[in-house]
């Protein structure tokens, strides 16, 4: 073998999805999925909505009731395990029925697992059949103060992502440079042909901003209808806000070296 | 080295900030869930800005993160050193919807440079 493929060999490994049999797992039963993912960025607008979403179908009748259903290994990532009621689990998870999947973390994505790490995940959304990747996140502003009530902006990564978004009246963004974890998901799964569109609320940049992902869980319901109110949301609001303090000090502190910054900047060739 | 914890057995907490600087002053914004404009209290020197903040209600955790027992934080306190001074008198501070936003406007101000 090849020195450069031995490279690519060793690239594919850095990041493994592991998918758990347990209990109510369906295996290869999915039904083309659609897949939420939410990973530390800014304000934490990903990462608090998903954890919504999934608290929520948890509770759900067994039909549609989401369970854990894996998680995501690598080498790259922290030496960090989570415990949650005396239970060892991997701050980064995955849950899912038949219908959804649910991507979430824990803990901040180091800059140098990124791209590995939405290579293994695009190649996974493949393989379960994903017909549409919903990558959630924020879009600092810088008046969020003033805002009650964000707004969601979109990127589609094909024609017909984009379409489907203009359907939908979400706004796109039509011009800018975006940056993390969701930016290289959407090429990736580009590339494998697999249609992924971003759902970007206004948030504060560097606090927890539950305001901002219950816009984008209402969003999201124009793709998903999962029939989630985000009233509880938005009460617990102060809570997850605290509870949420040391992750967004984490993802904060990633932040330049995922080129956040270039986000503010203007396109050379804007028109 | 370990990380300075953000927490105090004191039943304080530091909150998240962020200091911006802008051409004539320092933008810090504080967010204080949890917490009532009368329940701020401000301080400015020549170069520190310091926050105290009393929660409407204290937030408690039965079994927080190493400790693995029941800790209760009533407030927030921090105290950050600015990169320059500035005009503590001239400060000035909102608060809205958990956010407090402090414009400290700097000692030495822009001098125009006359062009001949």
């Amino acid at each position: 073998m090849s020195f450069f493929l031995i490279a690519m060999k060793k690239m594919e490994e850095l990041v493994r999805v592991v998918e758990e049999e347990g209990e109510g797992y369906k295996g290869e039963g999915y039904k083309n999925p659609i897949v939420v993912a939410g990973l530390p960025d800014v304000g934490l607008v990903g990462t608090i909505a998903v954890s919504y979403i999934v608290e929520k179908l948890e509770m759900r009748t067994e039909k549609e009731k989401c369970r854990e259903i894996g998680y995501i290994e690598s080498d790259l990532f922290p030496p960090v395990m989570v415990i949650h009621e005396g239970r060892l689990k991997s701050p980064f998870r995955i849950y899912g029925n038949e219908s959804v999947v649910v991507v979430l973390s824990e803990a901040a994505v180091p800059p140098n697992a990124v791209y590995p790490l939405t290579r293994a995940l695009a190649d996974w959304f493949k393989r379960i059949g994903a017909r549409l990747v919903i990558p959630i996140t924020g879009l600092p502003v810088a008046k969020r103060i003033e805002i009650s009530k964000p707004e969601v902006f979109a990127v589609g990564n094909s024609e017909e992502a984009v379409r489907w978004l203009k359907e939908k009246q979400v706004e796109v963004l039509e011009e800018g440079f975006i940056a993390g974890s969701y930016a290289l998901m959407l090429r990736e799964c580009g590339k494998r042909r697999t249609n992924a569109i971003s759902l970007l609320a206004q948030c504060f940049p560097v606090y927890p901003d539950p305001g901002a992902a219950a816009s984008a869980i209402e969003s999201l319901e124009q793709f998903l209808n999962l029939g989630i109110d985000v009233g509880e949301l938005l009460e617990k609001g102060e809570e997850i806000k605290l509870k949420a303090r040391d992750l967004m000090r984490q993802t904060a502190l990633s932040a330049p070296e995922m080129q956040k910054g270039v986000e503010q900047d203007i396109p050379i060739m804007y028109r | 080295m370990i990380e300075k914890a953000t927490w105090g057995y004191d039943g304080n907490l530091e909150p998240l900030y962020e200091v911006e600087e802008r051409e004539d002053e320092f933008l810090v914004t504080f967010d204080l869930p949890r917490v009532r404009r009368e329940d701020v209290e401000v301080n400015t020197t020549k170069d520190t800005v310091e926050v105290v903040a009393r929660m409407s209600r204290a937030i408690c955790w039965e079994h927080w993160g190493s400790v693995q027992r029941k800790i209760t934080f009533q407030a927030f306190r921090k105290r950050i050193r600015l990169p320059e001074q500035v005009e503590p008198e001239k400060a000035s501070a909102i608060f809205k919807n958990g956010i407090l936003q402090i414009n400290l406007p700097k000692a030495r101000r822009k001098v125009v440079v006359p062009i001949t």
